[in-house]
């Protein structure tokens, strides 16, 4: 078990170590107030209506179905994560799981309610996150995220595969008896 | 009531407002140049990789990368001839290949990787090939470079 977890890791590692250094890289932020509406400072990256201070938005992906997208501005990033979905179980597991996650957004912190179109997941990291928590914290934070999530999703897998199995196999020894 | 007038964008009219091409320097070479000068590029790339001169090939074709608007078909090119370079090339050999490079080319290989791994699938850009160069390169060049690929507009 633990070599087979190191294994995955392993094949894993360049892809989170990635998303590591672009995170680090673009949670660079400051207070920034709203160039269009007077005494309002709001997220850049959700507002979007002065581009010049957005930035060039990141994608890193191990393949069509893994991917990490990050949009940095000058207050704020977003980040959306496109989990691994190999087959229909995995894609209601990680549907559930996901939306279970978002329902509680506000306990997260960094959470955002709704994933980006095309992704699973998005967090919303401001620069009143990164002046009350430690950068190198939220960075880790994401990264650990992202690990367990896969984790997560295949041991839900098993679980319900192997249940499905129990419940079949009574119900079946029922109809024989 | 009709309220769709709330959706229009008024401020697209005003004089002040800024225009994605005020954002950088335009290049002031001719769109039809570029594609040309690209496909040159392109030869001489697989000249460079005939001798086995990884560094070589890699500084040809990231230096005056095209960007900016209408030259798409150019970057598209530059883009494949650098996968090929960036697929040929030993995983052992990648550190040192990336320390020859000069800071403006490290930058541009950043903006390709980033690139290549914003479009999986497509080609023949393999997402494990770009994480490992997308790695060595942080190494050597630091996060600074990847900060570059975020603010620099000139866009590949």
């Amino acid at each position: 078990m633990n070599l087979q977890h190191s294994v995955m890791s392993n094949v894993l590692r360049p892809y989170l170590a990635a998303v590591r250094s672009t995170l680090t890289a673009a949670l660079t932020l400051e207070n920034f107030s709203s160039q269009v509406v007077e005494r309002h400072n709001k997220p850049e990256v959700e507002a979007g209506t002065s581009k010049e201070v957005l930035l060039n938005p990141l994608t890193i992906s191990r393949n069509e179905n893994e991917r990490v997208f990050i949009e940095p501005s000058i207050n704020s990033i977003r980040l959306s994560i496109k989990i691994k979905q190999a087959d229909e179980i995995e894609r209601i597991l990680c549907n559930k799981f996901t939306r279970f996650m978002m329902q509680r957004a506000e306990s997260f912190i960094v959470l955002r309610r709704k994933p980006v179109p095309g992704y699973d997941i998005s967090f919303l990291i401001t620069n009143t996150h990164t002046e009350t928590m430690l950068k190198h914290k939220i960075v880790d934070f994401i990264i650990q995220f992202m690990e367990e999530v896969d984790k997560e999703i295949s041991e839900m897998k098993l679980s319900l595969n192997a249940r499905a199995r129990i419940v079949a196999e009574s119900y079946l020894t029922a109809i024989q008896g | 009531m009709d309220n769709s007038f709330r959706k229009i964008d008024i401020d697209i009219y005003d004089e002040d407002a800024l225009r994605d091409d005020e954002l950088y320097e335009t290049d002031p070479r001719d769109p039809a140049e570029v594609l040309q000068d690209a496909k040159q590029r392109q030869g001489a790339v697989r000249g460079f990789l005939a001798k086995n001169d990884i560094p070589g090939a890699l500084t040809v074709i990231l230096e005056n990368a095209p960007y900016g608007a209408n030259v798409e078909e150019a970057k598209i090119i530059t883009l494949q001839s650098l996968l090929t370079i960036l697929n040929t090339t030993k995983a052992t050999e990648i550190t040192g290949v990336v320390k020859l490079l000069s800071q403006d080319t490290q930058d541009t290989l950043m903006k390709y990787i980033y690139k290549g791994m914003a479009m999986p699938g497509w080609g023949d850009i393999s997402g494990s090939v770009l994480l490992g160069w997308h790695e060595k390169l942080t190494e050597v060049a630091g996060v600074g470079c990847i900060v570059r690929t975020m603010t620099d507009r000139r866009i590949v």
